[in-house]
């Protein structure tokens, strides 16, 4: 019921949520052992910024648009190129289309 | 009860049609009434799916005759080729027939909320019931031109409904999109039938795969097939329409155009394995399937990590996840011909791409779900405009989260159990396709890191201030698809040895399919 076998290994999800909550319980016990002084809603939880005003949430908030935008940056040519065809034009669509359709009967007659 | 499951096949198609058109008169009455039969019916359907599929799975394939005097008859004495319509469900035919029914009844849920403030929902209900029938009928049939219609049926009530929320530009452009692309498709199918037809003389699919001899029109028609299958389906590189379609639809439709995607899927395999399996050598064309998903795979994910667009990022997703499917059973089918390879890992990377589409059906469902309450709430899909929703919307984070965890192939969830399956069958295949595949998850739980920090994370932002949770119906469809999602992760043991198993060995057995037709035929 709840293991699946692919043939070189197993899979059971009981035993991994087991090992789970007691690696859950380990990091609650240890966090425990931290400093008892923190109150929530004090000076402690303000956010520090080198004794600068800190920003409105809007301007905190990590935009999507950069996210990964050394990934971004890296492969630039890559995107580029990825870009290129996805025109939004229904016309290149059937093109595409037809091309995939003209390639595949050439292998398929060839190799097939 | 043995009548109803005699006749559950059939019902399962009629009930949805008839309701389709009751609900504009049922809607001129009272909009409660209307609802209430709406989700009746789909619940009655699932029950019916259901029985159907524990009768499958302990008798062996069902055949329904229509207007035979007996429905289990499929050809007529003194014929030699069935002549009426039949559907044919086997295990692979009902293991999609509950994903349709469990997809559309979670989004038929959701919809009741999500389009209360929308008008013309009458028309909305009859073309969500079409589509429910297309897709039905499109998995049950045995015959290749019924085939085409319910491809049909299915493509035109997913256009319209893509395009209903009209006051947005870019759904006329979304529709638009669908309908003409599926409309080349449909016709590429037609032209594919015709040749079988010309050759043959039949269009059951258990006669064509019983006298087909591979010939050179033979080999036009499977291009042919593959091509348009493939377009529908979504996968690289005819996948462009799906993030233009998919982003405009309402949430709820999305969810059930991935549910359509697959069923073309499902036409895709039951061509290659069930009218040509015996036919020809499928290396070749189990390699052209396998290249297409790795290519849908790959540029599917790398699309989609640039998106803001929050819907547009799940639309390239459900590409890339689409290539995981073909990756597997493409493997499947290109070791068909070959019994150890078959059996060392060919069978378990098609149990490892069946179980897939099941999972991804379920969690792409759900992710489109959390994706239309966070439109319903914020009133945009664009992510760098959202953020610390998590503070108001606590359901929504925690299916969310359920959703990407289970996308990305994260233990305990579904997705890695299905992934698990693929990676290890696939390397003794090929080593690469399998560390492709494995790089793919890493980028899909990037972009849903990214997708769950931009909208989900953060301090409270002041224009969200007084939003509130989606209403609870909204929470209920979500609730389904999110409750099944545990239960498979929990049980992947079951699933698979119920559902998923009796489907792959249904596609392999061509020969049990074949004569569940064409067994009574004196020859």
């Amino acid at each position: 019921m709840f293991v699946s076998m692919s043939g070189y290994s197993l899979w059971n999800p009981v035993i991994w949520l087991v090992v789970f909550v007691i690696m859950m319980v380990v990091v609650y016990l240890f966090r425990g052992r931290g400093q008892e002084q923190y109150k929530r809603g004090t000076e402690q939880t303000r956010v520090f910024l080198s004794g600068e005003e800190v920003p409105g949430p809007e301007q905190v908030n990590i935009r999507a648009h950069n996210i990964y935008w050394g990934f971004f940056e890296t492969l630039k040519k890559y995107y580029q190129v990825l870009v290129e065809p996805h025109t939004g034009i229904i016309n290149d669509y059937v093109i595409w289309l037809v091309l995939v359709t003209a390639l595949g009967a050439v292998t398929l007659f060839l190799a097939g | 009860m043995s009548n109803l499951i005699l006749h559950s096949p059939i019902l399962i198609i009629a009930i949805p049609l008839l309701v389709a058109f009751l609900i504009p008169l049922v809607g001129r009455a009272s909009e409660k009434a209307r609802d209430t039969l709406v989700i009746a019916a789909l619940v009655f359907v699932e029950f019916l799916v259901i029985l159907l599929a524990r009768d499958v799975f302990v008798n062996g394939i069902h055949v329904y005759t229509l207007g035979a005097v007996n429905a289990t008859l499929a050809v007529p004495e003194q014929f030699i080729v069935p002549v009426r319509i039949i559907l044919e469900v086997d295990s692979m035919s009902i293991f999609m027939g509950l994903i349709t029914a469990t997809i559309s009844l979670a989004a038929v849920i959701y919809s009741i909320a999500f389009m209360k403030k929308e008008t013309g929902r009458n028309n909305f209900y009859t073309l969500l019931m079409l589509l429910v029938v297309g897709m039905f009928g499109m998995e049950f049939t045995g015959d290749m031109f019924n085939l085409f219609v319910f491809l049909e049926v299915a493509s035109i009530a997913g256009a319209s409904l893509a395009a209903f929320r009209i006051r947005f530009t870019d759904s006329a452009e979304g529709g638009l999109k669908y309908v003409v692309l599926s409309t080349i498709a449909g016709l590429i199918v037609l032209f594919a039938i015709g040749l079988l037809y010309a050759q043959y003389n039949a269009l059951n699919m258990a006669a064509i795969a019983n006298v087909i001899q591979y010939t050179a029109l033979d080999k036009i028609a499977l291009i042919l097939l593959i091509g348009a299958f493939v377009l529908k389906l979504g996968g690289v590189p005819l996948h462009m329409w799906t993030p233009d379609t998919y982003a405009v639809a309402p949430a709820g439709i999305t969810a059930m155009l991935v549910a359509a995607s697959q069923a073309s899927m499902y036409a895709l395999f039951r061509t290659c394995f069930t009218i040509y399996g015996g036919a020809l050598n499928m290396m070749t064309v189990g390699w052209i399937i396998i290249i297409l998903g790795i290519l849908s795979m790959f540029i599917g994910v790398t699309m989609a990590l640039p998106q803001t667009d929050v819907k547009r990022l799940m639309a390239y997703h459900a590409i890339s996840q689409s290539g995981y499917m073909l990756l597997g059973v493409g493997v499947g089918l290109a070791v068909l011909g070959n019994p150890e390879a078959l059996n060392t890992y060919g069978i378990t990377a098609m149990i490892g791409g069946i179980f897939h589409i099941m999972n991804h059906a379920l969690y792409k469902g759900l992710l489109f779900l959390t994706a239309g309450a966070m439109f319903y709430v914020t009133g945009t899909r664009d992510l760098n405009k959202m953020g610390g929703l998590a503070h108001k919307m606590k359901f929504t984070t925690v299916f969310f989260i359920i959703g990407a965890l289970s996308i990305a192939g994260i233990p305990p969830f579904n997705g890695f159990a299905s992934k698990i399956l693929i990676y290890e069958s696939v390397y003794q295949f090929s080593p690469i396709l399998s560390i492709i595949a494995m790089v793919v998850s890493i980028l899909t739980l990037a972009s849903f890191a990214k997708a769950y920090n931009s909208a989900f994370m953060g301090p409270e932002l002041p224009q969200y201030k007084n939003v509130r949770e989606v209403p609870k119906a909204m929470i209920a469809g979500m609730a389904v698809l999110a409750t099944v999602i545990v239960f498979f992760s929990l049980c992947p043991g079951l699933i698979i040895d119920w559902l998923v198993e009796p489907a792959a060995n249904a596609l392999v057995n061509q020969g049990s399919y074949i004569n569940a037709i064409m067994g009574a035929v004196v020859p």
